[in-house]
């Protein structure tokens, strides 16, 4: 965390109060281990973002709507497996972000269970950055 | 759910995902007012999508037409060309939810999208 998102973090009103007119951006960053073609990927990648609305639309809902009000950006990147993911996991959580977990159901191409792909946000682009600014986009 | 992808644009694999994310977002917001039990059926039985592959922006609007008369929900996706492709640029046409039937019988035409 730099040092200008650490004295937001400090000063800043908590999520579900006011939220600011700053950048917003949801992650996805998927299993890259799977090996899942493209249209599996997209669809996946639409499973997490449509969960993502309901769950944070319930938990962040100033974020959610302050999200789709700027064009709801979405950025995809490249996680290596499913240990990457979790603790991607983790650490977002640390920093109090919402996250969301998309296991398929193992209908087409991958194992049932597979964790495919891990949505962080929607929320401060710089606070995302924070934890997944070292990943390549897919 | 149905996602209408165009093939003749050069599209990064994250990039047609994210769009293919913007169409599911879209429709499950208008779903959820419009349809919400159908919307929720979808919710409880695995929040189905499948990706299929549309020619062109012609054909993404041919499809378009096809639904209004159907009167299924769908969103149409416009990209802001900041990235890859230029603004404004038809990329998805995202389709329902629906019943799998009635999706299936209208795309039957269409191939599944980037399944090699």
């Amino acid at each position: 965390m730099g040092l200008r998102s650490f004295l937001h973090r400090l000063t800043a009103p908590k999520i579900g109060g006011m939220v600011e007119a700053r950048p917003i951006k949801l992650a996805l960053v998927i299993n890259h281990s799977l090996g899942m073609k493209k249209g599996k990927i997209a669809a996946q990648v639409g499973h997490a973002s449509v969960q993502t609305l309901l769950s944070a639309g319930s938990s962040t809902p100033k974020m959610v709507d302050a999200w789709l009000a700027q064009g709801q950006k979405k950025v995809c990147l490249k996680g290596v497996d499913e240990q990457h993911l979790t603790e991607l996991q983790a650490k977002a959580r640390q920093l109090k972000l919402h996250t969301s977990k998309t296991i398929d159901a193992g209908h087409t191409q991958i194992p049932k269970g597979s964790f495919t792909v891990l949505a962080i946000g929607p929320s401060y682009e710089d606070d995302i950055d924070a934890i997944t600014g070292e990943l390549p986009l897919l | 759910m149905a996602l209408l992808v165009r093939t003749d644009l050069e599209m990064s694999m994250g990039k047609v995902a994210v769009q293919c994310a913007h169409a599911a977002v879209d429709c499950s917001l208008q779903a959820r007012k419009s349809i919400p039990q159908i919307f929720e059926m979808w919710r409880n039985t695995g929040s189905r999508k499948i990706c299929l592959s549309a020619i062109d922006d012609v054909d993404i609007m041919y499809w378009k037409e096809k639904c209004e008369e159907a009167g299924l929900v769908h969103a149409l996706v416009r990209d802001a060309g900041k990235t890859e492709i230029p603004p404004n640029t038809i990329t998805v046409l995202g389709v329902g939810p629906a019943y799998k039937a009635s999706l299936n019988e209208l795309f039957s035409q269409l191939e599944l999208y980037g399944v090699d």
